[in-house]
């Protein structure tokens, strides 16, 4: 009884999708009519107009650019060639980026058509179900074509786009097809409805989003990639474009994307305090936990935020954007005041969700589980991408290949495979700069702290740590008992530090505890973007930052509990000795107070086997 | 900017004066409908093409043309908060502010039906409006704030367009922005200038003058009153309320054009059908509604609107023709907006004397003379 229901549904469907493609085959039909004809006429009319030789060099362009950006335009169906969203290509070797909405029903498989008339298999690496992002990898070629990626920041209202896709699963031929429209809005701020999904500062555009447009990119006029298409207005008029529609803006994804490449499911932020607009249109302070890293580092409750980010903040939805394009973890600048005048610091942000929820959602969103979504009213994810379409076959059967490699399941991850990966590429490229696991556990690190005439000598072993620093000796266990340390903010801080990169060095990461790579965050101070990777080790968490260029690192935070502040080891300057890049600036910090800098003069060390162990 | 228009107007004129296809009027029958946008839409693209050329052709200048007369008229729209909010009743849309006194234009909708409806300017300011008149005929009304520092469009250089023409719409649809942030602006091409014909029963419209059929989906919830531009920022509309062929279930995105609009507001602004003005004397004998032989739906709201509950057999009420569920709009083209003002109304007019009044009845808007 029930087969026959759902059979008479899915009929019914297939009959409105063939009334849809029915009416745009149609409109195509009599364009291609009325183009003829019209042009027929125009030959009969005297005095007809003459094209403007920059009009057309200009419609050459704009179609140059459609070109251009088609190239990178994914079409993702399921392994079965069923289902069916969009997608964007950004990197040579084959990630493409797609809504979680789009991937999710897929499971970690699927297929993805590119304008070459060619169909690659791809594997999911990342997901954020909180932003609607995913990340998929494409193989079977290192020179896939990428789009141009634009600055989203500086779309405005009333610009020139065009989105690109497989609306109603069209696209057959794997040609995506475009819509042409104008920026209608910037920096909308989405309610979650119904789901924990949140759009923020979304770009609004008119150009026809229609389901299957959804994980497709939104371009500006040059063909530069602006945005990801993912949500429209719908209310009362059914399911299809109603001149609505909006895109996670690409500066937002940019910043997910190497998160999104670890294989995680990421999550967004809060900032640990909640703001409410004033009747005198002051954005406040309207609650903050003291455990909170906002808190400790001085914001109160009833303080007013003037800036976060690099944007002003005038009401909450402004807030409220500027956060939900930043991965937790992220420290971000922020400018408040209080009584005593204007303020200026940073804060890291905290996690949105309990790693927990995120499995939930994940595992809720799985094909095993797949529920009907039905969010009530207002703004949805664009429905239908998963409708059971007829779409391309796939042209090979199914087998174990190379795709499978790609995989690992993990708790916790989209897809571990990608975890191990980045890790891997860390340590290559730091084993370029020397190779420390011959040498001995017992290291004497001797420096002084300049411009204090102050000896400080570090002693590093198995069974313990030192730290000499003048007079004043201190001995720390190798590994545990640390987090008391860490909340007196004692200068063993720098032992700690040193420990860990001498252990990362000498017995590699995942010896040390559980390593798990976390995609590429700020450090205070400087402009780049660093690797994260995150250790558990025994009672307390380890972030070490490193270089996306050398594999080097650059920063090593200790964290003995939320609420503490962190120890913050800087790696400030390496020297190379012996073929080995060894620290030769270090710099202890905790919260943002520097402690003291050393400056290292001579790292003994043995050469022996290294025995594995922290 | 413009330097195709003439010539794409030119050629639409051409090619519908060669009997390709130009409805002379909008029916809102699904045959119809999709025979205009099939038909349409095409023969616009096409039209069309080498005008999307030309904005883009210009790069930076032309990019910077449309954002900025984009702004600048985003600023002359308003968002508009009033009564609704449930059964499918949005309670808010657009407005337009039409001169430097702040006199706003909108839809006469019932998101008016509160008090005060609360006016939102582009740059977040919050403001009341009240009612300065309506006019049925058209479904506009006027609202005024009292804020000197509002900049409105200037009506003296509202123009008519033609189709084949391109405009953009600006309005805030689905109340997607808040505060300060900017109405949404859509693009579009005029379709055809015609007449809004419904047929009772199909489709919900008390206007039936002259409307432009836009190309984009423009006419969506909280999107009416909203303004069309020209691509010179010039005044050309005023996005109408949400129409919808209920067989079909087909929206119908237009505009009203500016002679229209601009006659309601002269004759809004010249006091006629004005709100109930103050300082009318009661009189000794007047017209009582019991009298008159009606019953209104009970007064239960602020602002009750004054619907016919029941008409009395034989009563003054029923020999002029007025009926049950009739919605009485004007008095003696005084706008009666609840109960309460129609009370008070007609204790300002003799017994022995006769009146107008003006009802709404399903879509149709009848003038009744009422005689004792």
């Amino acid at each position: 009884m029930e087969t026959t229901k759902a059979q008479t549904m899915t009929r019914q469907r297939r009959k409105q999708v063939v009334l849809y493609l029915g009416l745009v085959l149609f409109g195509v039909g009599s364009f291609l009519e009325s183009n003829c004809g019209a042009q027929e006429d125009v030959t009969n009319l005297e005095s007809a107009p003459v094209p403007n030789e920059a009009v057309l060099a200009a419609q050459q362009q704009r179609v140059e650019a459609m070109q251009r950006a088609s190239r990178s335009t994914v079409a993702v169906y399921g392994t079965d060639g069923q289902g069916g969203g969009s997608g964007v290509c950004v990197s040579s070797d084959g990630y493409v980026l797609t809504n979680f909405h789009v991937s999710s029903p897929f499971g970690h498989r699927m297929r993805c058509g590119l304008n070459d008339g060619k169909m690659y298999d791809a594997v999911v690496a990342g997901s954020d179900p909180t932003g609607d992002l995913a990340v998929l990898k494409m193989v079977g070629r290192t020179d896939f074509p990428v789009a141009a990626i634009g600055d989203s920041d500086i779309v405005r209202i009333g610009q020139w786009c065009f989105a690109a896709g497989n609306p109603f699963v069209l696209a057959t031929n794997l040609q995506p097809s475009i819509s042409y429209g104008l920026i209608s809005g910037v920096r909308r701020y989405q309610y979650p409805s119904g789901t924990i999904l949140e759009y923020s500062d979304c770009i609004q555009t008119d150009a026809a989003i229609n389901p299957g447009n959804s994980g497709g990119p939104l371009f500006n006029i040059r063909g530069e990639l602006i945005g990801i298409n993912g949500r429209c207005s719908f209310e009362k008029r059914g399911r299809v474009n109603v001149g609505v529609g909006y895109a996670i803006s690409i500066k937002q994804a940019m910043n997910f994307f190497s998160q999104l490449r670890s294989g995680r499911v990421v999550d967004h932020a809060t900032l640990g305090f909640t703001v409410t607009t004033e009747n005198n249109g002051k954005v406040a302070v309207s609650n903050i936990l003291e455990s909170s890293d906002a808190y400790r580092r001085g914001i109160r409750y009833g303080d007013e935020i003037l800036r976060l980010g690099d944007r002003d903040v005038a009401t909450t939805n402004q807030l409220k954007n500027i956060l939900g394009i930043f991965p937790d973890q992220w420290r971000i600048p922020i400018r408040y005041r209080n009584d005593s005048g204007v303020a200026e610091t940073y804060i890291r942000l905290q996690s949105l969700h309990l790693a927990s929820e995120l499995e939930e959602i994940v595992q809720g969103e799985s094909p095993q589980k797949q529920p009907q979504r039905k969010p009530p009213g207002g703004k949805n994810p664009i429905p239908g991408d998963k409708d059971k379409l007829e779409a391309p076959k796939p042209t090979k059967p199914v087998k174990k290949d190379a795709v499978d490699d790609l995989y690992t399941e993990k708790r916790g991850f989209s897809n571990y495979y990608f975890n191990r990966f980045e890790l891997d590429r860390i340590l290559g490229l730091q084993s370029t700069h020397g190779d420390w696991s011959s040498t001995a556990e017992s290291w004497k690190i001797i420096g002084e702290i300049p411009g204090e005439n102050l000896n400080v000598e570090m002693l590093l072993s198995d069974t313990n740590l030192t730290l000499r620093l003048g007079d004043k000796t201190d001995t720390v266990h190798p590994i545990q008992g640390w987090p008391k340390w860490i909340k007196q903010r004692s200068s063993v801080g720098a032992l700690m530090g040193m420990r860990i990169w001498q252990q990362w060095n000498r017995v590699g990461p995942r010896l040390m505890g559980e390593a798990v790579y976390l995609g590429q965050n700020p450090i205070v101070g400087r402009q780049k973007l660093f690797d994260v990777t995150r250790i558990t080790v025994s009672d307390f968490d380890v972030m070490v930052y490193t270089s996306p260029d050398t594999g080097l690192i650059e920063v090593i935070e200790v964290f003995s509990d939320k609420q503490t502040d962190p120890v913050e080891l800087f790696i400030e300057k390496y020297e190379s000795v012996d073929g080995r890049a060894t620290p030769k600036t270090i710099r202890l910090a905790y919260g943002l107070e520097s402690q003291f800098v050393v400056s290292i003069g001579q790292l003994q060390k043995s050469e022996v086997t290294a025995r594995p162990g922290l | 900017m413009n330097i195709f228009t003439n010539s794409q107007l030119d050629l639409v004129k051409r090619l519908t004066a060669s009997g390709i296809s130009k409805p002379d009027t909008w029916r809102c029958s699904a045959t119809t409908n999709l025979f205009v946008c099939i038909l349409q839409i095409p023969l616009l693209l096409h039209v069309t093409g080498p005008l999307h050329a030309a904005d883009s052709g210009r790069d930076a200048n032309a990019a910077i043309n449309n954002e900025t007369l984009i702004a600048t008229s985003q600023e002359k729209v308003v968002k508009l908060y009033g009564a609704g909010g449930a059964r499918g009743l949005e309670s808010y849309q657009s407005g337009i502010i039409i001169d430097n006194s702040g006199h706003i234009l909108t839809s006469w909708s019932t998101v008016l039906d509160v008090a005060k409806v609360r006016v939102v300017t582009f740059d977040g300011r919050r403001l009341d409006a009240t009612m300065v008149g309506m006019d049925p005929q058209n479904e506009l009304a006027i609202l005024k704030v009292d804020d000197g520092g509002l900049v409105g469009f200037d009506l003296s250089k509202a123009v008519p367009a033609s189709p084949g023409q391109r405009v953009f719409a600006i309005s805030n649809l689905f109340g997607i922005a808040a505060g300060n942030e900017s109405c949404s602006a859509q693009k579009g091409v005029i379709m055809a200038l015609t007449s809004l014909t419904t047929r009772r029963g199909k489709t919900k419209s008390l206007y039936q003058g002259r409307v432009y059929v836009l190309d984009a989906m423009t006419n969506n919830p909280g999107a009416s009153g909203g303004a069309l531009i020209d691509l010179q920022g010039r005044l050309v509309g005023i996005l109408g309320k949400e129409i919808r062929d209920e067989q079909a279930g087909i929206w119908l995105n237009y505009a009203l054009p500016m002679d229209v609009v601009k006659s309601s507001v002269d004759r809004i602004l010249s006091g006629n059908t004005s709100v109930q003005a103050s300082g009318l004397k009661s009189v000794a004998q007047p017209h009582r509604i019991s009298d008159l032989g009606i019953t209104l739906i009970p007064d239960v709201l602020a602002k009750t609107p004054p619907y016919v509950d029941h008409v009395r057999d034989g009563s003054i009420a029923s020999r002029a023709g007025l009926q049950t569920n009739d919605l009485i709009l004007l008095l003696n083209d005084q706008r009666a907006d609840s109960r309460k003002s129609l009370e008070k109304m007609l204790a300002t007019i003799n017994r022995a004397d006769s009146f107008y009044v003006l009802v709404q009845r399903g879509q149709e808007l009848i003038r009744i003379h009422v005689r004792p």
